[in-house]
């Protein structure tokens, strides 16, 4: 059914007062826009601590466990050799910024950062080798103030002047610290895939006389990467957790 | 022991921080593999079972022709697996009937095999009661090739390639070390000779315990499959258009799909037995939880011989669901062939 709509009716009081409306309404926006944009790069946003930005990475905190580049949904992450021990580095050409590797990272030596707004000058330099990710990359900074969003009833920015730090230490998240120990020795065929494998060089064979070999894994080496676990074919390894070790601790140390 | 570190023991059960490894004495100074080649390959008492496929670096080739490593000289890592494995590496025959809990010839309401399709039922009881996860079988290809599958669940055993005997070689052994690690229970199906070889595997390395039923098949030989192909159409017989093979009463028999079939006296066969089998004196897969064959039931029963707790209990399982049929079984028709086969396969040789 058609509804016809009739125009209203010309309102001398109406209109005067719809005039002056506008007319404060424009000048409010003059005054104190209500925009919500940031004025970038005079003005940055405030973002979380865990903001998963460029990864920055801590060569001493790293073993060599390869769970980061093993958990890369785009394969971005290549293992290094640097001082016969291997590395990560991140292609950006394929990094998606996900910090699977860094959740994953065991020893937190992958860390996330707040940078964000990087140029490379070149594909070739979008991959990135260990030692390139230790130190934070010279950022040229033209902000002097830091705006934070306010979300919690109707949007409200709030600026401060201050200038926000980009790389944030974050408490590292609480692991089990595991060693690797034979669980089932009598599995073991001595293959030596356990020895070939570990970064620290903790597990070591003898060879007792002709016939017999001697295994030892060096439990203060062992870093828990438990590269040892995943080679050995008969389940002979098996992951222990180093303080339930010193409860039961009945062995001699070295 | 010595040195600096002392085998230190946490606790025996868990963990040890020393381990030792015993590898096997050498007859001779080469690499393991060397030595292996020299005592059961290069003397033709190689039975083809493949448990030496264990090699950690994957370099001993258990394919359609004698077991062997290309270049062991410089790739094999000298650990000693494949000689800890081998069941033939000091050899010493068995035979006979075994030691047995239950006799009987069973048929399978369910399944359609080589003769009661035994074989097949007790699989598929073993994955309904969990006992395994996965079962190994032989399947075949379009030209009767033999192939390894893996079988999860009973309904894949309705396909009639993956029941029903193939006489040739199967690379079994090398696909249960590609699984071993993610699976809790294996099922295994295997001639004699491979019976032998996961039992010595288990005795070795407890990891391989996870093989929790074994179904020997009753046999006097195998045959490489290239070699039973050629030899088959050099004698007028098509192996690569069979729809089954059989030996039955001193015949081999290939069924086509027309319904028609070609016929050639086993003696024939004889001259491509391969050498390892001739010396193999285990008709009835004595080491197997359960052993199954043809020779001792009537036509279309398959004769069963139950070792051991877990087959009896799977047998109990069938008979309780009643899915099979039982009838007689002619011992001595079985005792014959034990003997049989011991008086062909004489060993040591000479
Ligand atoms: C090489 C060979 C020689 C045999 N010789 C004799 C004999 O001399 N006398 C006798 O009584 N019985 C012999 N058999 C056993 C017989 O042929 C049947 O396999 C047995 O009766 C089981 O029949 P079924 O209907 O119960 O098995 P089915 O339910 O048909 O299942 C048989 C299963 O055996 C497995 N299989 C088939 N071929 C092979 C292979 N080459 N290697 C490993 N597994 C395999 C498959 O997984 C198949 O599913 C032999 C079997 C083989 C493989």
């Amino acid at each position: 059914m058609a509804k016809s709509v009739k125009s209203p009716k010309m309102n001398l009081i109406r209109s005067v007062f719809g005039h002056l409306n506008a007319i404060i309404e424009v000048t409010k926006e003059v005054v104190m826009p209500s925009t919500i944009t940031i004025h970038y790069p005079r003005e940055r946003r405030k973002l979380p601590d865990n903001f998963r930005g460029l990864i920055l990475f801590d060569k001493n905190a790293c073993i060599n466990c390869f769970r980061c580049s093993h958990i890369c949904p785009a394969n971005a992450i290549q293992m290094y050799i640097r001082e016969n021990k291997y590395y990560p580095g991140i292609d950006y050409t394929k990094c998606i910024l996900c910090h699977f590797c860094v959740d994953s990272c065991p020893t937190s030596a992958l860390k996330p950062s707040k940078i964000h707004d990087v140029v490379f000058k070149s594909l070739d330099n979008m991959v990135v080798k260990p030692e390139d990710m230790i130190n934070e990359p010279k950022v040229l900074r033209e902000d002097y103030i830091t705006v934070e969003y306010d979300f919690d009833e109707d949007l409200i920015m709030r600026r401060s002047k201050v200038k926000e730090k980009l790389v944030v230490e974050i408490d590292k998240p609480v692991r089990p610290d595991f060693v690797a120990g034979a669980a089932n020795p009598e599995n073991c065929i001595a293959c030596r895939f356990c020895v070939n494998s570990c970064p620290q060089n903790a597990i070591s064979f003898k060879l007792e006389d002709q016939q017999t070999m001697v295994f030892s894994i060096d439990i203060d080496k062992c870093t828990g990467c438990l590269i040892c676990i995943r080679k050995c074919p008969t389940e002979t390894l098996k992951a222990f957790r180093r303080d339930k070790i010193e409860l039961e601790g009945n062995y001699e140390r070295r | 022991m010595r040195g600096d570190k002392q085998i230190v023991v946490l606790d025996p059960k868990k963990y040890k921080y020393n381990w030792k490894v015993e590898r096997p004495e050498r007859v001779e100074r080469s690499k393991y593999f060397g030595n292996l080649k020299t005592v059961v390959i290069d003397s033709g008492i190689c039975s083809h079972c493949g448990t030496c496929a264990i090699c950690p670096v994957k370099g001993i080739i258990v394919e359609d022709k004698p077991v062997d490593f290309p270049n062991w000289k410089r790739l094999c890592i000298d650990c000693g697996a494949c000689i800890r494995v081998c069941p033939r590496y000091t050899y010493t025959p068995i035979s006979g009937i075994g030691d047995y809990i239950e006799v009987f010839a069973g048929k399978s309401k369910r399944f359609v095999g080589q003769d009661g399709a035994m074989v097949s039922e007790f699989m598929a009881s073993a994955l309904e009661m969990g006992v395994i996860d996965v079962a190994l079988f032989v399947s075949r290809d379009d030209e009767f090739r033999p192939y390894v599958v893996h079988v999860k669940y009973k309904e894949q055993l309705k396909d009639t390639r993956i029941t029903g005997t193939k006489y040739s070689f199967a690379p079994v052994m090398p696909e249960l070390y590609e699984i071993a690690r993610y699976v809790d229970g294996i099922g295994i199906i295997g001639t004699p000779c491979m019976v032998s070889g996961v039992r010595k595997l288990q005795k070795e390395i407890p990891f391989y315990e996870k093989i929790k039923f074994t179904i020997g098949l009753f046999c006097t030989e195998n045959f490489y499959y290239w070699q039973l192909k050629e030899f088959l159409a050099e004698k007028g017989g098509d192996l690569t258009k069979a729809t089954k093979t059989d030996i039955k009463k001193g015949e081999f028999i290939i069924d086509y799909a027309d319904g028609s079939s070609f016929r050639i006296s086993v003696k024939e066969l004889e001259e491509i037995v391969p050498s390892g089998c001739k010396v193999c004196q285990d008709f009835s897969a004595i080491e197997a939880d359960v052993s199954i064959g043809s020779v001792g039931s009537k036509d279309g029963f398959s004769s069963v011989i139950i070792r051991s707790k877990i087959g009896k209990e799977v047998y109990d399982y069938m008979n309780e669901k009643g899915y099979i049929e039982t009838d007689e079984v002619k011992m001595s028709v079985i005792q014959r062939l034990c003997e049989y086969k011991v008086k062909i396969h004489p060993y040591p040789r000479y």
